[in-house]
């Protein structure tokens, strides 16, 4: 068993930490307080504020790295204002703060950095640099109390399994190519469907009126799995649709009236990238043989993935584990969760020098000090 | 679950007395001593394997029964090509049924019977030995290794993608000659890229199932992989090519940091 409070500071009973996420086009703050001891079901973290905005781009389109980015600045000290006011808190209360350190896109990354660091220089506190998927796994762990599961995590940017072996996450599997939530969001953009509240939750709605199944590509290599054609494949079938053209059997009957509709496309979508989803998940269940699934990440909302899902773990008689949006969706709390749990290893933040962002850092390179 | 899809499978395969020997994700594996359409002798000790892709609840009907069809066939026709390469050892293909996704195959290895009586799988094989240095270190081992090396070499040399090499789907049969088995994902193709990452699969492999002793296996079965491509100059150039490549795979960017 390791040892978690080996730094605890005198008088004090509790640690708090608050996160910073923005690693994509959410910007989340999230305040979380540890208590000393191991966790249990008696100890849990106790979350004190957990807040998010979404920068939302109009049907159509994506969001862009320098518009993010600004949405970013713009709103980061309100939110953490706000966060402060909701978690009832004085700042004086506050252990270290932590922020996201990769990966992710480029600018809005860097701009939650620098307000991470002049938060640090005015407050006087120690930072400490997470890894994004670390985030989502720990407190997806923290949240349903899921001991050594395989994890899937999806998201608008990531698509891998990964199980825990000898302090790290290691990735047993992984998209070849675009993240799941990547695809969803690109195919919700050729059907020009709104970014509000978000692509994929759309997707799910639409899919939910389809019935019919389109055989679309299905691409899974061992424990990978490959996206990119799939895309290809159902953007062409709805540029056809939507441009009548006549020609393409697949979707037109012989006189001309459409076979399929856009909430069929939206269905078959779904059930291929999940079916495929589920398949390497159950491949490294087997193959790590544990009967846990922990499902982490935006794209772990969907309902239909987690029936899926729960489908194929009862049948293998384990037990799977998802959260809700507010936990699934990128947030501020996971940060201050994972970032807490380092820092109490430590007892110390970063070095300033460290205390940057990398667009690339796989899960792998974690040290996961706090479990043996 | 098994309960429920053996009796599945039992119906697909009436009056055949089945036992299961392994579960994996995608299929059950049973043995039988029925052979599907010859006569059998009831003292006859000759075994087969079934091979059954039971039907997955959680996918769409109609992605599953193409699933299914797609890769039972695909595995069967694998089968079969390799019967035509003597050099290449596998279970021969007895009988396909492809739209309930059972294959009947012959049974190969052996019960190891100073392990538990566990089949002689490569990884049984030699984790007989893992806590005995010297035992795991033989010459014996290294000639078991080189052959098995030389066995995926040929099939490089025959364009035969394995594509889930791991010390489980390797069999040592009793006169210690190896023999490939498992070729769900395998596929064809003459491209270095796919016989490099088949290789860098095994290095994974071994390196995640036999820790201790791995650098030295790898290098066995590496020697005997370049025996595999034998001396005339055509081949030694395509090997030079895939170790090249196999290189490469190591050292890409998606996979580099995988520390195990």
């Amino acid at each position: 068993m390791v040892h978690l409070d080996l730094h605890l500071k005198e008088g004090k009973t509790s640690y708090v930490a608050i996160g910073l996420e923005g690693s994509a086009n959410k910007l989340g703050v999230g305040i979380i307080r540890h208590f000393p001891g191991p966790f249990s079901t008696t100890n849990r973290a106790e979350v004190l504020s957990n807040i998010r905005d979404t920068y939302i781009t109009p049907p159509g389109e994506g969001f862009l790295p320098r518009d993010t980015a600004r949405h970013h600045r713009n709103w980061v000290v309100r939110l953490i204002k706000q966060s402060i006011i909701e978690s009832g808190l004085k700042i004086s209360e506050i252990d270290c703060i932590c922020f996201t350190k990769g990966p992710g896109m480029g600018a809005p990354l860097q701009s939650v950095v620098i307000a991470a660091r002049t938060l640090a220089q005015l407050w006087d506190l120690p930072l400490i640099g997470v890894n994004h998927c670390i985030g989502h796994i720990e407190m997806g762990r923290e949240i349903t109390g899921a001991d050594n599961p395989v994890v899937l995590y999806v998201s608008g940017g990531n698509t891998q399994i990964i199980a825990y072996s000898e302090q790290r996450y290691r990735i047993f599997g992984e998209t070849l190519d675009i993240a799941i939530g990547n695809c969803l969001d690109r195919f919700a953009r050729t059907l020009k469907i709104p970014n509000e509240p978000s692509p994929g939750y759309n997707i799910e709605q639409l899919a939910k009126k389809g019935s019919k199944y389109i055989e679309l590509p299905y691409t899974v290599k061992g424990m990978d799995m490959s996206m990119s054609g799939i895309l290809a494949h159902i953007d062409n079938l709805a540029y056809d649709l939507f441009n009548n053209k006549k020609h393409n059997k697949t979707i037109f009957n012989d006189d001309g009236t459409p076979k399929v509709t856009v909430e069929d496309l939206c269905f078959s979508l779904q059930e291929t990238l999940f079916a495929m989803l589920v398949e390497i998940t159950e491949r490294a269940m087997a193959h790590v043989g544990t009967q846990q699934v922990l499902i982490v990440g935006g794209v772990g909302c969907n309902e239909r993935l987690q029936r899926m899902m729960e489908t194929m773990v009862l049948d293998r008689r384990g037990f799977i584990f998802a959260t809700d949006e507010r936990f699934c969706i990128d947030n501020g709390i996971m940060i201050a969760h994972a970032g807490l749990l380092e820092y109490r290893m430590s007892g110390k933040g970063f070095d300033y020098s460290d205390t940057v962002c990398t667009q690339k850092f796989r899960t792998d390179e974690v040290l996961i000090k706090w479990r043996d | 679950m098994s309960d429920e899809l053996i009796q599945l499978a039992q119906s697909h395969l009436q009056n055949i007395p089945l036992q299961v020997i392994s579960q994996g994700a995608e299929a059950i594996v049973f043995t039988t001593k029925t052979h599907p359409y010859l006569p059998t002798s009831k003292d006859s000790h000759t075994e087969y394997i079934i091979k059954y892709r039971p039907p997955k609840k959680y996918r769409h009907p109609q992605l599953d029964a193409t699933l299914t069809k797609h890769r039972t066939i695909a595995e069967a026709r694998l089968l079969q090509r390799l019967t035509n390469i003597p050099e290449i050892q596998s279970p021969g293909l007895i009988a396909l049924d492809a739209r309930n996704g059972i294959i009947w195959m012959e049974k190969v290895g052996y019960e190891l019977i100073d392990y538990d009586d566990k089949i002689s799988s490569l990884k049984n094989w030699l984790w007989r030995y893992n806590d005995n240095q010297e035992k795991a270190l033989t010459e014996e081992i290294k000639i078991a290794l080189e052959k098995v090396g030389c066995m995926i070499g040929k099939a490089h040399v025959n364009d035969v993608i394995h594509g889930d090499l791991t010390s489980s789907n390797i069999i040592i049969t009793e006169a210690q000659e190896a023999c490939l088995i498992d070729f769900g994902l395998s596929y064809q193709s003459a491209l270095p890229e796919d016989k490099g990452v088949d290789l860098y699969v095994l290095d994974r492999a071994i390196l995640s199932t036999h820790p201790k002793y791995a650098e030295q296996y790898n290098e066995w079965l590496m020697a005997g992989y370049e025996r595999g491509y034998g001396k005339d100059k055509k081949s030694l150039i395509k090997l030079k090519e895939v170790l090249k490549r196999y290189e490469e795979v190591r050292l890409r960017g998606r996979k580099r940091s995988m520390l195990g």
